[in-house]
């Protein structure tokens, strides 16, 4: 009762204040007209009993205001006061407005986005039940990956996640999951036999342990683990259910293919559930017991040596993460001991330094895109951040020349009563409802923004990152609207509010403008001294950004990198076998080159710039092992004319060719930092290398082929060497075809068209030109590239218009004295001198500061540089050069218009 | 306005609760009977009596309606409400407790 009284009492002062108002001027009227009676009927004069009345009440207004403020909603109802004395203030200045609320857009809505990214891709947890519990097990980053000839720490084998899933103490529960590779779809009644899908495989355990119920018919159970193959079930997401289905009713029961394997489709997930992996949202999930029907010819569910699962675990109550690791990490070197030697041979065991398993939070998912961008987006944060310093440096530049203009108008006020608090409060209301305005637009601009950016980093990943601002982005974009607004108000309305006020009131708002500044440096200049200081840093980090992108693109590869097609191909999943997987490389091979415009065919199993590595352990003729153990080393397995095919030189010996096939002796091509880190004084060639065993396999080396980048653009050449795929004895691979053609691209066509020619089943991946590949393998420095580069320009955009601003300004105050200059026979190139001088001398200052500031921003981020040292003089001076060009010509303009002051008119301005 | 009010503040309302708690009255005729009650030794100004009653009235310890005087002209009129009442209670324990301690300082002296 007695808060709806309230309520009323409030929502009555607030919507029905004219009267409220006269109320109050009828109470305190009565009271003095009641004394008043009084005083007179004592025998005092009318005027007399008047002013007893008064003096005996106390200061009428003062006692109202007083009353006011006893209304609960006081603030409020001065804040739409203050709201609306804003709005029609900028209504009045309409060009002000819409370049402040612009800029602070631009600003606000390039934090925005960046932020929505960082929220989608390392703040928003799960839409799980108690995401907070969940811990991931396993090397987070590795999502799609299958590691197979050792045991690892970071991807697991499934009879290994069983094992940990069964003997640990500190989760209620341990779910893994899997890549599926390549999933290709078949829905009758439709006969495209390319259409794919993004799959999963999981335990049974998944979806009961995230704690994410079907929205139609079921997911999986323990039951689903059990015996291999025996569960053909699918579960389908809420998106592809409407997507490809038209979230069809009758939906449970239907029948897919899934390479080629006939499953049931059992249940719908709900539509918020994306899956574990963050940045790709899953279409299907499958039971890991489904493995070798999903991956046909490729059987691993039950090898040890075979990892490819992350494991995901929900604590049981009051176990600490920290604990979970403890135990995680004991029990894992446990497992490994008690199984090595009868489940797996003890030569797969990690070495001693790679038994530690991750164990971090699982709240947020697993992502690959994490991983890799996690750092590229933090860089870009720090980026747009000083972006919106520059234009918040604009706009209170803006600000304050409007604070001069209106210096009349504060004074007015000021002297009618208003206190500097009050006062300083309007001011502020003004400018957080600037920055208000722009929040508001920036936040439309960064849902534009964002998506932009999603396109950036995968234009051919499938990347599917929710960027739908959630409270928290929301929360983010209000919150640095308010800052922003009270960041770049506060000066100019303290500064506003500083008012003296007779000789203003006096005198013309222009001639006082410069009091209470007076100074050589007013905050004017200091601001744009600032703006150019951090627009410099901007330029700078720019300029590293574009040239690394650019070293690494003109980066000499030692090969042919413009006339490589690349596509990978796998005849396994098309279920050739023994001696049919022993021809199919050449014939294929044989079938490319014969395509009009190809010079030459290979294939080999990682390819190039694929992702894809191998690494063995080797003993090498003439080379003493150190104690610890033979050493690793990368190496790939070739077809015949690989060196011809790539361009990779040859510095010593012979290419690979038909002759080294199967039967024949055993050869090997090295490259130079092998030959020079193992045969440092003699010839290798002829000497023994052996792919230690069992059994060892010893191969002769005939040829040193010449360093070159074929994985890592950055990376130093590690050591490597090449054997004949054919002689490798393991065939069970899907090759990788190199083609070389004078113009790549035109091939794409019509190497599908005759691969399929070749055999219609055969599974292949994307045939993409080498260019393209590598640029794939830049993604990270071509958007940190392109986006510093953008947002540099911006903030010197941003930073010429407040030196054209403040030059302006300057000059129309000094009219007056460069109208008496001219008069006494000044040059226009004096004049003109005069200005550029002052613009010069602050873009000057602005370098001065902003020389250290880049010079220190630009050590941060070394590490990411490539080809030139993050002080590299070069772009220093360009960048320095570019800011003085441009402060030169944001000087120009208003320059030449002061040359064109009529003396005359000039004198008579004031 | 001045200090002196922030210490009679407390006071200030329990006199007009109290005060109001007899007989429903309006602001000028408040103002009378607390002088007169008091015999003229707390002197409020007459003034600083509103904003008290605004915000009591704010507490919903307090109703007002306006009705007609004697002499014909509008009043506003302020009488207590349960919720003052039970106000009134606490602020009289309040004094009474104060007052008896100070009392005993006093007496000590």
């Amino acid at each position: 009762m007695r808060f709806l009284d309230k309520l009323r009492l409030r929502l009555r002062s607030l919507f029905q204040r004219a009267q409220v108002e006269a109320e109050l001027a009828a109470e305190l009227g009565f009271h003095l007209d009641q004394q008043i009676a009084e005083n007179l009927a004592a025998g005092m004069s009318a005027q007399e009993a008047r002013r007893a009345a008064l003096r005996a009440f106390g200061g009428v207004t003062q006692i109202q205001e007083r009353c006011r403020e006893m209304r609960g909603n006081r603030w409020l109802e001065q804040l739409f006061q203050d709201l609306g004395y804003a709005l029609r203030a900028l209504r009045r200045s309409p060009v002000f407005a819409l370049v402040a609320v612009l800029s602070l857009a631009l600003g606000i809505g390039a934090n925005t986005a960046i932020f929505s990214l960082i929220d989608a891709l390392l703040l928003r947890t799960l839409p799980v039940r108690d995401p907070a519990r969940l811990v991931a097990v396993g090397d987070p980053a590795r999502v799609s990956s299958l590691s197979s000839g050792s045991v690892r720490n970071d991807l697991f084998s499934c009879p290994l996640y069983e094992q940990i899933r069964d003997q640990n103490q500190v989760f209620t529960g341990v779910f893994a999951s899997g890549r599926t590779g390549k999933l290709t779809v078949g829905i009758a009644p439709s006969s495209d036999a390319t259409e794919t899908a993004r799959g999963r495989l999981v335990s049974g355990n998944y979806f009961s342990l995230l704690g994410v119920n079907a929205v139609r018919g079921r997911t999986f159970t323990a039951q689903e683990d059990r015996g291999s193959g025996a569960t053909p079930l699918v579960v389908i997401s809420h998106a592809y259910w409407q997507r490809r289905f038209a979230g069809d009713d009758a939906i449970i029961g239907r029948r897919i293919t899934l390479n080629g394997y006939p499953f049931t489709i059992i249940g719908v997930a709900p539509p918020e559930f994306f899956g574990d992996i963050v940045g790709v949202a899953t279409e299907l999930w499958i039971p890991l017991s489904m493995q070798a029907q999903v991956n046909p010819g490729r059987a691993y569910k039950d090898r040890w040596d075979v990892g490819w699962l992350l494991l995901m675990g929900r604590l049981k109550p009051g176990v600490s993460l920290a604990r979970a690791r403890a135990e995680i990490n004991v029990l894992f070197p446990r497992i490994l001991a008690e199984r090595a030697g009868s489940s797996f041979s003890r030569d797969l065991l990690p070495s001693s330094d790679r038994m530690r398993v991750e164990v971090t939070p699982g709240s947020a998912g697993f992502s690959l895109l994490r991983h890799e961008f996690s750092q590229p987006l933090f860089t870009l944060m720090a980026i747009v951040a000083l972006v919106l310093v520059v234009a918040c440096a604009n706009v209170a530049n803006l600000l304050l020349e409007r604070a001069t203009a209106r210096q009349k108008e504060v004074a007015v006020r000021l002297a009618l009563g208003a206190g500097p608090a009050r006062l300083i409060r309007q001011l502020l209301t003004e400018s957080v409802l600037l920055s208000g305005l722009g929040g508001a637009l920036g936040l439309l601009f960064s849902l534009w923004a964002g998506t932009a950016l999603l396109r950036l980093v995968g234009a051919s990943t499938s990347t599917a990152l929710d960027l739908h601002p959630d409270p928290l982005v929301l929360a983010f974009t209000a919150g640095i609207s308010i800052l922003t607004g009270l960041v770049f108000g506060m000066a100019p309305a303290f500064r506003a509010t500083r008012v003296e006020l007779a000789p203003t009131l006096k005198e013309s708002a222009r001639s006082v403008a410069g009091s209470g500044s007076g100074a050589r440096w007013p905050l004017g200049k200091l601001l744009v001294v600032a703006q150019f200081a951090v627009s410099l840093l901007l330029l700078m980090g720019a300029g590293l950004f574009v040239r690394t992108l650019q070293n690494l693109q003109r980066l000499d590869l030692g090969y042919a990198r413009d006339s490589l097609l690349l596509v990978n191909v796998d005849p396994v999943a098309a279920g050739y076998k023994g001696a049919r997987l022993e021809t199919f490389p050449r014939e294929l091979a044989e079938r490319l080159h014969a395509l009009p415009g190809v010079t030459a065919v290979s294939f080999s199993e990682n390819g190039i710039f694929s992702g894809t590595e191998s690494s063995t352990t080797v003993r090498i003729q003439g080379f003493k092992s150190q104690p610890a153990g033979d050493p690793s080393l990368n190496y790939d397995r070739v077809g015949a004319d690989y060196f011809q095919t790539t361009g990779i030189p040859l510095v010593k010996g012979r290419d690979f060719g038909p002759r080294d096939g199967v039967g024949a002796p055993r050869v090997a091509v090295v490259n130079e930092t092998l030959a020079k880190q193992y045969f440092a004084s003699g010839d290798p060639l002829g000497k023994r290398l052996v792919i230690t065993g069992p059994p060892d396999v010893e191969y002769e080396i005939v040829g040193v082929a010449r360093d070159v980048r074929d994985h890592d653009l950055r990376a130093a050449v590690p050591s490597r060497f090449y054997i004949p795929l054919l002689q490798s004895g393991d065939l069970d691979v899907a090759p990788n075809f190199e083609i070389r053609a004078r113009e790549p691209a035109a091939l794409v066509e019509p190497v599908r068209k005759s691969i399929q020619a070749y055999d219609r089943n055969l599974p292949m991946r994307e045939i993409r030109p080498l260019t393209t590949m590598i640029d794939d393998s830049i993604t990270n420095e071509r958007i940190i590239a392109k986006l510093s580069a953008i947002f540099g320009l911006l903030a010197l955009l941003l930073a010429a218009l407040g030196l054209y601003g403040v030059i302006s300004y300057t000059i129309a105050r000094r009219v007056n004295e460069i109208g008496i200059r001219m008069a006494l026979g000044a040059r226009r190139t004096t004049v003109l001198w005069m200005v550029l001088r002052e613009t010069l001398l602050l873009a000057l200052a602005g370098i001065a500061l902003g020389v250290p500031a880049a010079l220190g921003a630009a050590r941060a981020v070394a590490s990411r540089l490539f080809g030139l040292s993050a002080s590299d003089p070069a772009t220093l001076a360009t960048a320095t050069g570019v800011l003085i060009l441009v402060a030169l010509l944001a000087g120009v303009i208003p320059g030449s218009r002061a040359t064109r002051v009529d003396p005359v008119q000039a004198l008579r301005y004031e | 306005m001045g200090k002196p009010n922030d210490l009679v503040q407390g006071t200030l309302d329990l006199l007009i609760l109290k005060t109001i708690s007899l007989e429903p009255m309006h602001g000028w005729a408040l103002a009378k009977r607390i002088q007169q009650i008091s015999q003229d030794v707390l002197r409020v100004q007459q003034g600083s009596l509103y904003p008290a009653l605004h915000r009591l009235e704010q507490q919903a310890w307090i109703t007002a309606h306006w009705s007609e005087t004697e002499t014909g002209r509008k009043a506003k009129v302020y009488s207590l409400t349960r919720a003052g009442r039970v106000q009134l209670e606490k602020e009289l324990a309040n004094w009474d407790r104060l007052s008896r301690a100070i009392n005993l300082v006093a007496g000590l002296a």
